[in-house]
């Protein structure tokens, strides 16, 4: 059985040392969030997720979930574990106080969150949504629909889902053609069939609410015409009890390769009964300000399946005894020596462990950023702010779900044999961290949001937040006796992501092809350099640290890793620098024939 | 042959004072004379209202006088006392309102004074020249013509002339050259036929689009893009041009249009009454000048834009056009008029039509198709004339449309047979004749136009963003040809390339094209994007590579000439500082605007403009009023609004030249360049002693001041505060002697400096984004 202990340390070196999270009671709003309130909900959600979520992850990946007769039941277990974590308040830590919720800073949320993903990505899906739901909702919907149906989605009563995909349609969200008619009652009668929707139909609550993109008949064509609706699965009396089942229902769910007690379903919509959340036609202006949190999410599942993986990869490697080191022997009263004195196996322990780390300080540093760009005090500093989170969500999602399944890979590697077995867990994870690089936006529509508009914006505004930043770094420290050693390596990376900038940039204007080409391999070299810039940062940090006095393996580990990672991962920078500058000719001028 | 002289003219509302003003813009001394006002009080002026009309002149904007200087050479006067100004007068026009009797009164005086061989014409635009000469003497009849100047006479290029059967021959060719070369007019000769050439055909274009428009319910915000870029119309459309014309005056030219022309005239179709515009002129909604139009601003709602409802006559929010047959046809107009929507047949209603009408005018208004290209593109701004547009849809497609279509087809679309209106043969342009045969379209003497040498040529050298070309006599011509002639690294790689090419290949260098501005500055897209992504290195070579080249511009062995015209900002007003010489043409509009964006002149503008006004000698001796005429004109972004402002900003130098007519500006750029050849000798580097610090702090607590009444913002005292630092040397005194370099290096290190800056790159930003400074 693979186990689950949550990172704390290294989740408070990221929040308090990294990233001063101490500063977050200097925002409006957070006066209360010290560490006496923000540490014991890390230890209480550690404590959830190791003791209920975690125990039946392997369980439910083996039940699934079953659909008879329109209904879908969820694994055992997953409605006593959902009592528990909607009693313990855990579905609103993250809403707002008006409507029941706790308020809790996004970087705290983003923490926990990364926790509920090690321990059951399946389960995390259903709160998960809810909390989709609830941002658009709470942003965009009227007083009205907020007061009558809020309350419940915070406090876990009920749940919600996001219907946008259709079976013809799932990026190009133009398409679309279901349909919401005008009725008299200031109500409209969707129908249409939508398809993937997680969480459409379960056992975990009384009620559902579902939001639902669909056309008005005679809007304008294409993305400008699509609005946002929502529809209950049972209507709501005034005093908010629940009355008759609206016509929407679920047809089937899907047979998956992982995430598999998760129910992704078919939802038929009949004539349903549902409301305008916005304006008309304003759908996917609505449905956005959910989308770029969910994607910071999905960055997150990335990273929470990553770290279950590797710790698990670390158990393993110690215990395991397979042949002797190659430099001699190293445990002589063993038959063998435990297989982490090997090379390949500290590569694989060590890549997982700098990918890991460096991207939960990217998830730290765009989830307190998101904050500032809520909650602080100045306009230019809150526009800064939110910049930065608008060029690194695209980078949150794909990097750190394409290096979680690479982590969850190396993970399985660690394991040889006993990884491709399901007994040990560690195929799960590979499974589970398939998905994340696919929904919410393929990691390749992620890598044309980065260079088709991300780049672009303010003639390189958004860029601006990274590139000074970064470069004001570089300046200070390279000549620096200690951080040169980190300094340096970084230094070189972010002037080949200067170049592939300044590159994707000048052919992209007169040929988008030439962008949408290189825009994957430019992603990557973007993350990287992030992240490159991040380990120098921590490096620094732990330095500090230890000149401090706390001259612990934890800050030892930070130094070395942040090596590693100079020396080891880094360097892809090179390659991806190279195949962005090489244009795309060879991709484009293919013919289909030849394929 | 006379030349002009003295001019006069008679009437001094808008038209007639605004064609004084350009005569005096020319340098020629002008008499405006108008009524004695009717209601003049005892001891009041008698010539009140010339007087009146000149004054409001200096007030308006755009100005009609492009120097407080020109304006002095306009005496104003009254048509009771002062008629005997008019003797010594080599031209005189009228331009009193369209009414036959009152023309023919003034014509009877004006007869009485004037000198043998003194021309005079109207201004008309309603009234038939024979008309107008009808029972006049022979003397006034060969010395009259019809000079249509189009509103406002500064700035609209078009003049028509029409020749009544008795006018001498050299009366025309003497007006016209006046015309051609003092008021840089294009002249159009049409003949005496109602509406001549531009409005015969606008008015009925017009008029088409908003009938069809009205009759079909449209959308006003869909005409005018449909009625727009597609066709190369000016994206104000058609009702943002009747906002501008004013509403008012649609049912007059209509009504006399419709009196004059005979019946069976397409006209008349068209001129189908649109109930609503007498509703809106009768509350007042008479375009821009009135309370709005078809567009106003709704300032009870806090600027909101509105746009009328043509089907309901009520004002609703204005909204943007998105009209599919536009995309659909944006690169064919077929395909634009073959959209099955109501745009599509709309299209073809209105253009099919104008263009149909025009046809038929060949022959009538004027014998020549290119009279009617360059009146429509000249009087309408259109960017191609109506047998450019049918060339683009095809002559034989265009005639099967009109087939299809009903309307009738005109004798020269007959003529043309399928063939073009216009062909290039063997690198000349060529057009057809009423006979059938395509002639070489020739230029005036004294006209080179780079479009010609372009069809003719291949570029000596060239790349994405310049290029440079062999105008002959030795004479190379360098070209931007970037967006909106913006100035990038190509540009300055290519004139790098150019120097070393013209030093062994040529005798003189033109920099000059034919865009509509000659270079708004440096390219600021390119620049943010670097700065945001912190490529400093990149900049600061940019900066230092346009300091090296600008500079072995100015040192070239070879006489350099710039010859702007529109805008020369930044870059582009330093490229023209580090030229021998300046042709400007007189519609040029040049600065050193970089402080508007957070930055400064960082290619030798700082440094040029310094010793431009240090060779001054009119300036009281010591540093600073030099200093701070130089920082003024720096800190505050100042523009010439014409080559002869720039010429008081010291921008031009005394020996150097304006042009007024934009077709002659190469030729003259190129002569000029052809006149220093001889002998020429690089200029002597300038040195400096400058003032330092002790004038900077001069300099901020004047800034200072400006910031404490509001008028510079706090970003302001930054910039300032840089643009100070080179100008006054930074760590220097008037003891020591600085060189050129040492000024380049002040102004790279102080633009490097404001360019790393948050707030110069917000200005940036503003710009881009918006087209407006912004004032942080």
């Amino acid at each position: 059985m693979p186990s689950y202990q949550a990172p704390l340390r290294d989740m408070r070196f990221c929040l308090y040392d990294l990233f001063d999270g101490d500063d977050l009671t200097s925002l409006p709003g957070y006066e209360d969030f010290s560490r006496d309130l923000i540490d014991p909900v890390l230890d209480e959600a550690a404590k959830l997720c190791e003791e209920v979520l975690h125990p039946i992850n392997r369980s439910g990946d083996e039940e699934g979930c079953t659909f008879e007769n329109g209904v879908v039941r969820t694994p055992k277990g997953f409605k006593e574990a959902y009592d528990l974590f909607r009693d313990g308040g855990w579905t609103s830590i993250a809403c707002d106080p008006a409507y029941g919720g706790q308020g809790l800073p996004a970087v705290v949320n983003t923490l926990v969150e990364e926790m509920i993903c090690s321990a059951n990505l399946s389960f995390g899906m259903y709160p998960g949504l809810s909390h989709g739901a609830y941002v658009s909702l709470s942003s965009h919907g009227s007083d009205a629909l907020k007061e009558k149906y809020l309350p419940k989605l915070v406090d876990g009563t009920w749940s919600g889902t996001m219907c946008l995909t259709e079976p013809h349609c799932g990026t190009d969200l133009g398409l679309l053609r279901t349909a919401a008619i005008p009725q008299e009652d200031g109500s409209y009668a969707v129908t249409g069939t939508k398809i993937f929707i997680s969480a459409g139909e379960h056992d975990l609550t009384e009620n559902i609410l579902h939001l639902v993109l669909a056309k008005i008949p005679g809007g304008p064509k294409g993305v400008k015409g699509i609005s946002l609706f929502l529809v209950p699965k049972f209507f709501v009396g005034d005093d908010g009890s629940i009355g008759a089942r609206n016509a929407v229902a679920c047809g089937s769910i899907e047979h998956k390769m992982g995430i598999k007690a998760s129910a992704t379903c078919v939802m038929n919509f009949d004539g349903a009964k549902g409301w305008l959340i916005g304006e008309p036609h304003k759908g996917l202006r609505a449905m956005f300000a959910m989308m770029n949190t969910e994607r910071l999410a999905v960055g997150v599942q990335g990273l929470g399946l990553g770290e279950a993986s590797r710790q698990n990869a670390v158990i393993y490697a110690k215990e395991r005894i397979q042949m002797r080191s190659l430099s001699g022997t190293k445990a002589p009263d063993k038959a063998a020596d435990p297989i982490i004195v090997h090379p390949d196996v500290r590569r694989m322990l060590l890549t997982q462990k700098a990918y890991v780390e460096g991207c939960r300080a990217l998830a730290v540093w765009v989830a307190k950023s998101l904050d500032v760009a809520k909650k602080h005090p100045d306009a230019e500093t809150r526009k800064e702010a939110d910049d930065l989170v608008s060029l690194l969500t695209p980078i949150v999602k794909a990097l750190m779900t394409d290096l979680g399944s690479e982590v969850a890979n190396l993970g399985v590697q660690v394991f040889g044999g006993h990884g491709y077995i399901r007994e040990h867990g560690q195929e799960q994870y590979v499974r589970d961290a398939r998905i994340a690089q696919i929904y919410e936006g393929t990691n390749g529509i992620q890598s044309l949001d980065l260079v088709g508009r991300k780049m672009p914006d303010g003639a390189g505004r958004l860029l601006r937040r990274f590139f000074h930043p970064v470069s004001e770094y570089v300046a200070a420290k390279v000549e620096d006796e200690v951080m040169g050693e980190f300094v340096q390596p970084l230094a070189k990376a972010f002037v080949r992501l200067q170049q592939a900038t300044a590159q994707v940039a000048r052919v992209g204007m007169a040929k988008p092809d030439e962008a949408g080409a290189a825009s994957v391999d430019y992603l990557r070299l973007f993350g990287l350099t992030a992240l490159a810039y991040l380990w120098c940062r921590m490096a620094e940090v732990a330095q500090a640290k230890i000149a401090a006095g706390e001259d612990d393996a934890f800050h030892q580990g930070k130094i070395a890793t942040a090596r590693f990672f100079m020396e080891r991962l880094l360097p892809e920078t090179s390659a991806r620098f190279s195949m962005v500058m090489a244009g795309g000719k060879s991709m484009m001028a293919f013919p289909d024939e030849a394929f | 042959m006379v030349d002009i002289a003295k001019v006069a003219v008679i009437g001094a509302g808008v038209m007639g004072a605004g064609i004084a003003a350009q005569v005096a813009n020319s340098g020629t001394p002008v008499v405006l004379l108008d009524i004695v006002p009717r209601d003049l009080k005892e001891g009041g002026d008698r010539s009140a209202v010339a007087k009146g009309a000149i004054e409001k002149m200096l007030k308006t904007e755009p100005a009609a006088f492009m120097s407080k200087a020109a304006a002095k050479l306009v005496t104003p006067g009254n048509i009771e006392d002062d008629l005997a100004l008019l003797a010594d007068c080599d031209w005189i026009v009228e331009a009193i309102v369209e009414r036959l009797d009152l023309k023919q009164g003034l014509y009877a005086k004006i007869e009485a004074v004037r000198k043998d061989g003194s021309i005079v014409s109207s201004n008309t635009s309603t009234i038939p020249l024979a008309t107008l000469t009808g029972g006049l003497p022979a003397r006034f009849a060969q010395d009259f013509c019809i000079t249509h100047f189009f509103n406002p006479p500064r700035y609209m290029r078009l003049l028509e002339v029409v020749k009544g059967e008795a006018t001498r021959a050299d009366a025309i060719a003497d007006v016209s050259r006046f015309a051609d070369v003092k008021l840089g007019k294009s002249v159009v000769a049409c003949k005496d036929r109602p509406g001549f050439i531009a409005n015969r055909l606008g008015v009925m274009w017009m008029q088409a689009a908003v009938v069809e428009a009205f009759e079909r319910k449209m959308d006003v915000e869909d005409v005018d893009q449909i009625i727009g870029r597609p066709f190369g119309i000016p994206k104000t459309g058609v009702f943002g041009l009747f906002d501008l014309v004013g509403l008012d005056l649609m049912p007059h030219v209509n009504a006399s249009l419709a009196a004059a022309l005979p019946e069976g005239d397409m006209f008349h179709e068209m001129n189908r009454p649109v109930p609503l515009v007498p509703k809106m002129i009768a509350e007042g909604f008479t375009g821009r000048k009135g309370k709005g139009g078809f567009y106003r601003v709704n300032r009870e709602k806090g600027k909101r834009k509105e746009t009328i409802d043509l089907a309901t006559g009520d004002y609703r929010v204005t909204k943007k056009a998105d009209v599919e047959a536009v995309k659909v046809g944006s690169r064919s107009l077929a395909k634009l008029f073959d959209h099955d929507s109501e745009a599509g047949r709309y299209a073809w209603a209105v253009m099919g039509r104008t263009l149909c009408y025009a046809a038929l005018l060949v022959g009538d208004a004027a014998d020549e198709i290119e009279s009617f290209d360059e009146a429509m593109r000249l009087g309408y701004n259109w960017k191609k004339g109506p047998f450019e547009l049918i060339d683009q849809i095809g002559t034989a497609e265009f005639v099967r449309r009109l087939e299809a279509s009903g309307l009738p087809v005109a004798p020269i679309l007959r003529t043309a047979a399928g063939k073009p209106f216009y062909q290039i043969v063997d690198g000349k342009r060529e057009a057809l004749e009423l006979d059938g045969r395509h002639n070489v379209m020739t230029r005036p003497e004294g006209v080179l136009m780079l479009e010609d040498v372009k069809l003719a040529s291949q570029p000596v050298l060239k790349n994405g963003s310049a290029a440079l070309w062999d105008v002959g006599d030795g004479v190379a011509c360098f070209e931007f040809t970037s967006k909106m002639n913006s100035l990038d690294p190509d540009i300055i790689a290519l004139l790098q390339k150019s120097i070393a090419k013209v030093k062994r290949d040529f005798k003189a260098l033109v920099i000059y094209n034919e865009g509509s501005q000659f270079s708004v500055g440096a390219n600021l897209g390119l620049a943010l994007f670097a700065a945001n992504i912190a490529a400093w290195p990149e900049i600061e070579n940019l900066i230092a590579s346009g300091q090296q080249t600008y500079k072995a511009l100015k040192y070239a062995p070879f006489p350099v000439v710039a010859a702007p015209s529109g805008m020369a900002l930044g870059g582009g007003c330093e490229i023209l500082l580090h030229s021998d010489a300046i042709q400007a043409h007189a519609e040029t509009y040049t600065g050193l605007v970089e402080v508007g964006v957070g930055l400064l002149p960082g290619w030798g503008g700082c440094k040029e403009m310094l010793a431009r006004w240090a060779k001054m000698p009119k300036l009281p001796k010591g540093p600073m009023p030099l200093l701070a005429q130089v920082f003024e004109m720096i800190s505050t972004a100042k523009v010439a609004k014409s080559a002869a402002e720039a010429r008081e900003m010291l921008i031009l130098r005394p020996a150097d030249g304006i042009t007024m007519n934009r077709y002659r500006l190469l030729a003259d750029a190129k002569a000029k360049a052809l006149s220093m050849v001889e002998g020429y000798q690089p200029p002597e580097p300038p040195v400096f002693r400058l003032a330092g610090r002790s004038a900077a702090a001069a300099l901020a607590m004047a800034v200072d001041g400006f910031w404490r009444q509001g008028k510079a913002t706090d970003y302001d005292r930054v910039v300032s505060a840089a643009v100070a630092k080179v100008l006054t040397g930074a760590d220097t005194d008037m003891l020591i002697e600085l060189t050129e370099d040492d000024l380049y290096d002040l102004e790279r290190e102080a633009f490097m400096g404001l360019v790393k800056t948050p707030g110069t790159l917000a200005r940036i930003e503003h710009m881009l984004m918006t087209g407006k400074p912004l004032r942080n």
